[in-house]
C-alpha cells in the first residue's frame, strides 16, 4: 500500500506541468543558496590549484570588518560596471539593450544535461529564450525561471536547440546540443567547405538577439555516417563554463 | 529509525551533490563521480525493514530529483522502485559482505539510472548517445566508494551493519 502510494506521488511530480515541480528545484536551490555557493567555489578553487590566501584578520574589529566587505562590495559592482560598459563597447548593438550580470549558483554539466543555475530571475526581468553570455560569447538561454533564481540551458545540454551560422556561410542552420561540452550541427550539404577551427554564430532571433554572436568554433568535421552528402559538425564552447562564476544575460528590450 | 538524523544527512548529502563538490574527485572521460544519494539508498535498502526501506527509497529519490535531477519523478520513481526491490531481494538474500553490497550499488546505479534516463525521454526530454557511458561510470564508481561510504552512514545512523558476521 505504501509503495502504490509513494509510486503514484512520483508519477504525479513526473506528469505534473514542469513549471510547476520546477519551483521544488528553485526552493531548493534558495534555501540552500549559501552551502550550493560555497561548494562550488570550492570545487572551482580545488581544480584550478590556486595558492591559498596568507591573509590573517587576527584582531580587527567588527566595524573594520564591515568597512572591509563594505569596499568589497563596492569594488565588486565597480567591476560590475566596467564589465557592462566594455561590453556595450565590445558590441554597440547591445547599447539600448539591459545587461544584467548574476552569479552561477550551482552548475549541472554531465553527459545528460548542462544547466546553470544562477541568483536572478523574474524580479530582476528576466524571462525565458533570453540569451546568456559568458566570457562575451553566448552560452545558451534563459529556459525556466522563478521570481529569483533562473536556469539557463547552455547550448549543449541535449535538449537546447539553436540557430546558428558557420563562418562566413551565409546559411542558417540548428545546432543541437551534444551532451558534456559539444553540440552537432548536421543537414549541412558537404559542398559548403567547412574547417576545423570556423567560427559559429548564434543567428539573430528578433526580440532576443539583434545581431549574430559568437557560440563557439568547430572541433570537428566528418562526413555524416547516415548521410555522407552532409556534414557531421561538432561545436566545442569558446568559453571553459565548467568554470564560469558569473554571466551575463541580454534583455534586448527592457521595459524600465 | 531516526528519522530526524536521516532527513538531515540526506539533506546534506543531496546539497554536497548539487554544489558540485564532488568534482574534485570527478574521472576522465565522462567526468564521472560517485552518487552519493544512491549508495544511500542501497544502504537503507539493506539495512532497514521492508517499510522504511520503501520510505527511505522514495526519499532519497525525491531529494535526488530536486538536487540533481532535470525532470522532477523521474529518480524519485526509479530510486523508489529499485530502492524497494532491493528491500524484499535482500529478505531472500542477505548482501552482507563487501563485494556482494559493491555489486548491489553497481546494478542498482545501473538500473536507476536508465530507468530515469527512459522516464526522462518519456517526458520529452531529448538524449545523447555517450548517456550509458555516464551511467556505467557513475555505477562503478559508486559501487567502488560505497562500501568506504556506508561504514561513515552506519556510524551517522547508528545502524550496526554486521559485516562480519555469517547470516
Amino acid at each position: 500500500m505504501l509503495f502504490t502510494w509513494f509510486m503514484l506521488t512520483g508519477l504525479i511530480l513526473l506528469f505534473a506541468p514542469q513549471n510547476l515541480t520546477n519551483d521544488l528545484q528553485f526552493a531548493f536551490a534558495r534555501i540552500f543558496r549559501w552551502p550550493l555557493t560555497v561548494g562550488k567555489n570550492i570545487s572551482l578553487y580545488a581544480r584550478t590549484s590556486q595558492p591559498a590566501p596568507n591573509a590573517t584578520f587576527d584582531g580587527k574589529s567588527q566595524y573594520e570588518n564591515h568597512i572591509a566587505n563594505l569596499q568589497e562590495q563596492l569594488r565588486l559592482k565597480q567591476e560590475e560596471i566596467i564589465e557592462l560598459r566594455m561590453m556595450r563597447v565590445r558590441f554597440p548593438f547591445l547599447e539600448n539593450a539591459g545587461l544584467i550580470t548574476a552569479a552561477v549558483i550551482r552548475s549541472s554539466i554531465n553527459g545528460t544535461r548542462s544547466e546553470l543555475t544562477i541568483n536572478r530571475g523574474e524580479n530582476d526581468g528576466l524571462a525565458k529564450g533570453q540569451f546568456v553570455l559568458g566570457d562575451n560569447s553566448i552560452i545558451g538561454t534563459v529556459s525556466d525561471i522563478s521570481p529569483r533564481t533562473t536556469k539557463v540551458k547552455l547550448f549543449t545540454d541535449p535538449a537546447s536547440r539553436i540557430a546558428v551560422r558557420i563562418g562566413n556561410l551565409n546559411i542558417d542552420r540548428l545546432m543541437e546540443g551534444g551532451g558534456k561540452d559539444e553540440a552537432k550541427i548536421r543537414y549541412l550539404p558537404t559542398k559548403h567547405k567547412v574547417r576545423v577551427g570556423d567560427k559559429v554564430l548564434a543567428g539573430k532571433k528578433p526580440g532576443f538577439l539583434d545581431a549574430s554572436m559568437i557560440i563557439g568554433v568547430v572541433a570537428r568535421c566528418e562526413r555524416d555516417d547516415r548521410n555522407p552528402s552532409m556534414w557531421d559538425i561538432t561545436v566545442k564552447p569558446v568559453c571553459d563554463i565548467e568554470r564560469l562564476s558569473s554571466i551575463t544575460v541580454i534583455i534586448m528590450n527592457p521595459q524600465n | 529509525m531516526r528519522w530526524f538524523r536521516f532527513a538531515i544527512f540526506v539533506s546534506v548529502v543531496a546539497v554536497l551533490m548539487a554544489s558540485g563538490l564532488l568534482d574534485i574527485i570527478a574521472l576522465p572521460p565522462s567526468s564521472s563521480k560517485p552518487n552519493l544519494l544512491l549508495i544511500l539508498l542501497v544502504f537503507f535498502a539493506i539495512h532497514s525493514n521492508t517499510s522504511n526501506a520503501i520510505i527511505t527509497s522514495f526519499a532519497i529519490g525525491f531529494a535526488a530529483d530536486i538536487s540533481i535531477g532535470s525532470i522532477m519523478g523521474s529518480l524519485t520513481i526509479s530510486f523508489g522502485l529499485f530502492g524497494t526491490a532491493l528491500a524484499y531481494l535482500h529478505r531472500v538474500i542477505a548482501i552482507r559482505k563487501v563485494p556482494y553490497q559493491a555489486f548491489a550499488i553497481f546494478i542498482t546505479a545501473f538500473l536507476t539510472g536508465t530507468l530515469a534516463h527512459f522516464l526522462a525521454i518519456l517526458r520529452g526530454q531529448s538524449t545523447v548517445s555517450n548517456v550509458y557511458s555516464a551511467i556505467l561510470g557513475t555505477a562503478l564508481y559508486s559501487a567502488v566508494v560505497g562500501p568506504i561510504f556506508f561504514l561513515l552512514v552506519s556510524w551517522l545512523m547508528r545502524i550496526k551493519t554486521h559485516r562480519f558476521g555469517r547470516h
